[in-house]
């Protein structure tokens, strides 16, 4: 029996298992879920996936980054370009091309992540953490610097690929959306209007601050890039207008306004649905009824629901390698060196191929839920990837638990819901936006601050604590 | 080369705020062997103070007096509060602790003063100075910047060489057992350490604020620019931080001159990336400054 449990592959097998029976709970859930949760479990398992990375680099291996939404921000633009121009070739006979995206994505993490992690492998703590401080502040930066390929400060629109089969768009709130992509558009001129180059960054900062850790301001600079991409989709939209099955997708959507009776009312309704380039998508798919991709829910293919069962599914993939390494061998490689790096090198561990490894695979895991965020977006530009975003990763890895997967998942859990739990406070006590914007990220400030200083294991740390006292005091009764 | 001579002279004082910043964080690093991320914030939230002291008295003095000594407060509170607690206990907690420092700090001043950039009234003239025949990059208010830099530099100079209190707190910098047992207040001196580098950081924020804008975040690029100065100073060098925090600033206006600011920071980041990979104990640094 213990020779049977000290085999590995039995233990990748029980990890399978564990991973394949939450995969199959998630899907249920996301299946007979209100289509707004829905996005926000989209939102959660891209969160996961990438904090999946910060357990490995962070806790395991010891490396404060904040280079990881800078990595994400790697994912998502290869994931735009390269979607743009392998829309049409199927993935091994697989209709769903976005996964050879993904899989680029995923590359383009694997290498960039090698080369700031060969950096990193030299440098202890305040140094690594200052250099990927400005990887993270630079991101703007870079994507100035190449406007025709990375699309500037404005980003990037992706026509999201959807499998074969299509999908019935849940077109809630279009019209804000417009509206508000109209405030923003000003916005924005005003801001090139602007000279000074800490002007131009402040603006930057400021929505990148909103975006990073509130899913909700996250999408609203979606929908200001939407105004500005429209434009170009324009052209493309004469495809929609021979679509006379749009009709189609508007009573569809109708019945899910009348179902969901709260959609019409929450604000946050305004987000992830509303992207023209998608329709178009859709329709070309020709039968909407074909949702049989996944099957559980009324024959629809409703656009939350296909997001959050595309990031469950990248999440579960990543969650297994990440429970195969973390469990592994190399988990304890990596606990060696951040514990005693001499002593892991006297019994052989190179310390710095160790960093580097979780630099690159964290950077891996990274890329992917760039990708993700993405196609959530389906939008990628520097504002909703910069520091904050780094700074919210950070957050809910140390909240969670730093150095567990399952702190991870509570991580990514915290980041979504704080915001929504801080916004329907302030919506029944009347804040004022000024002070709704900002409570998240003050919770988020003082929460890490408090967990370093009292529960350095974070949530799961905690608990795992009080078990083991728990036990230790069930067995010191026993004896 | 009058492109080139004007570059020069517009970086100065730019320059002279990315030294006080870089000072601010080697001065913590030289009493507490740490990089605090939240210093960039804590000069941040001063310079919003000094900004209400402004606006409502208009004295430019009074606001520069009240955001050092904010500033100076802030320093102690956050070494109290935070830093005390976990510096020995939990290396990368610490590390952490100053960015949910940094976080709290950034969301605390939007909640209070709102996230719309705001302009910060300049004492004197900031139009370039008219001479000999022809404007100058450089303006009264640079000029002033560059006085008020340089009269901080002199004075922690002397602090710290000349004065029994800049003795103890190197002292205790340099081996806190044997200070303490030679009877330095190792502790007070490391708060002290943090309060001089609060009011230092203050300072350098209210300097910068008119010339940029001030919002929550707009000083996060500053902050690496003075990162990239401290470290290639060597971390644990005054003179270090002071000489690089120039060169850094004359680079970044070079770069903008020559093809535009938004690359400021890539420059800032490669200049970073070389150094620790070439001179990782700085230019002006002692061996073994770099391992923690």
């Amino acid at each position: 029996m213990k020779t049977l449990r000290s085999f590995p592959g039995n233990r990748i097998i029980w990890h399978a298992i564990i991973v394949g029976v939450v995969w199959l709970l998630l899907l249920l859930l996301n299946n007979n879920i209100d289509p707004l949760y829905s996005s926000y479990l989209a939102l959660v398992a891209m969160y996961a996936t990438a904090m999946f990375g910060m357990t490995i680099l962070v806790g395991l291996s010891g490396q404060v980054s904040l280079g990881n939404g800078a990595l994400m921000a790697v994912g998502g633009y290869v994931f735009a370009l390269t979607s743009m121009n392998w829309q049409t070739v199927p993935f091994f006979g697989w209709e769903w091309n976005a996964i050879w995206s993904m899989v680029f994505a995923g590359l383009g993490g694997v290498l960039i992540g090698g080369i700031i992690g060969g950096l990193a492998a030299r440098l202890k703590g305040p140094y690594l953490a200052g250099l990927t401080l400005g990887v993270a502040v630079g991101v703007p930066a870079i994507t100035n610097r190449f406007p025709e390929l990375l699309g500037g400060e404005n980003g990037l629109m992706l026509t999201v690929p959807y499998p074969a089969g299509g999908y019935a768009a849940l077109d809630a709130g279009g019209e804000v959306a417009t509206d508000e992509g109209g405030d923003a558009a000003v916005d924005i001129e005003t801001d090139a209007g602007a000279t000074g180059e800490d002007q131009q960054y402040a603006e930057l900062d400021l929505s990148e601050f909103d975006q990073g850790t509130d899913p909700l301001a996250e999408e609203d600079l979606l929908t200001e890039d939407d105004l500005l991409t429209e434009d170009d989709l324009l052209t493309e939209d004469d495809l929609l207008t021979e679509d006379d099955l749009l009709t189609e997708d508007d009573l569809l959507t109708e019945d899910d306004f009348g179902a969901g009776g709260d959609l019409g009312i929450d604000e946050n309704v305004v987000d992830p649905t509303e992207d023209p380039g998608v329709d178009g998508a859709g329709l070309d798919g020709t039968d909407i009824a074909g949702g049989g991709f996944i099957d559980g829910f009324d024959s629809e293919f409703i656009i939350e629901r296909w997001q959050a069962s595309m990031a469950i599914a990248v999440a579960c993939i990543v969650a297994f390698a990440a429970l195969n390494l973390v469990r592994g061998r190399q988990g304890r490689v990596w606990k060696a060196v951040r514990d005693d790096p001499v002593a892991a090198a006297v019994v052989g561990i190179s310390p710095s191929g160790s960093k580097v490894s979780a630099f690159v695979v964290s950077s891996l895991f990274a890329a992917l839920a760039g990708a993700v965020f993405a196609q959530i977006l389906s939008f990628i530009g520097p504002g909703a990837f910069g520091l904050g975003l780094s700074l919210s990763l950070l957050v809910g890895i140390v909240l969670g638990g730093r150095a567990s997967l399952l702190g991870a998942i509570i991580g990514a859990l915290l980041l979504v819901w704080l915001p929504e739990l801080v916004d329907g406070l302030s919506g029944e006590r009347g804040w004022p936006e000024q002070i709704t914007n900002n409570a998240p990220n003050l919770l988020y400030g003082l929460l890490v601050v408090a967990v370093v200083l009292l529960a350095p294991g974070g949530i799961t740390g905690t608990f795992k604590s009080w078990i083991d006292k728990a036990k230790g005091r069930g067995r010191a009764t026993l004896s | 080369m009058t492109n080139f001579v004007d570059y020069l002279l517009g970086g100065f004082s730019n320059g002279a705020v990315i030294a006080l910043m870089a000072l601010a964080i080697v001065l913590v690093w030289r009493s507490t062997r740490m990089v605090n991320f939240a210093q960039v914030g804590q000069a941040m939230f001063t310079t919003y103070v000094a900004l209400t002291i402004q606006q409502s008295t208009g004295s430019w003095i009074l606001a520069l007096v009240v955001a050092m000594a904010a500033g100076l407060v802030l320093g102690i509170v956050v070494f109290f509060l935070v830093i005390r607690p976990v510096k020995n206990s939990d290396s990368t907690g610490a590390i952490i602790a100053t960015f949910g420092v940094l976080i709290a700090l950034q969301a605390g001043a939007g909640m209070i003063w709102g996230g719309d950039p705001q302009g910060f009234l300049t004492p004197v003239d900031n139009s370039g100075i008219e001479f000999a025949g022809r404007i100058w990059p450089i303006s009264l208010y640079d000029v002033l910047v560059l006085v008020v830099t340089a009269a901080l530099v002199i004075g922690l100079t002397l602090l710290f060489t000349k004065t029994n209190l800049g003795l103890s707190m190197r002292a205790a910098a340099f081996n806190p057992e044997v200070a303490r047992l030679s009877g330095v207040r190792v502790n007070r001196m490391l708060i002290t350490g943090w309060a001089i580098a609060g009011a230092t950081g203050a300072v350098g924020g209210v300097l910068i604020a008119p010339v940029s804008t001030i919002s929550p975040n707009s000083f996060d690029i500053l902050l690496v620019f003075a990162f990239t100065a401290a470290v290639i100073g060597g971390l644990d060098s005054l003179i270090g931080a002071v000489t690089f925090g120039i060169g850094t600033g004359l680079v970044i206006s070079l770069v903008s001159g020559y093809s535009d600011s938004g690359n400021a920071p890539i420059v800032a980041l490669i200049l970073l990336a070389l150094n620790l990979l070439l001179k990782p104990d700085g230019v002006f640094g002692h061996h073994g400054a770099r391992s923690v």
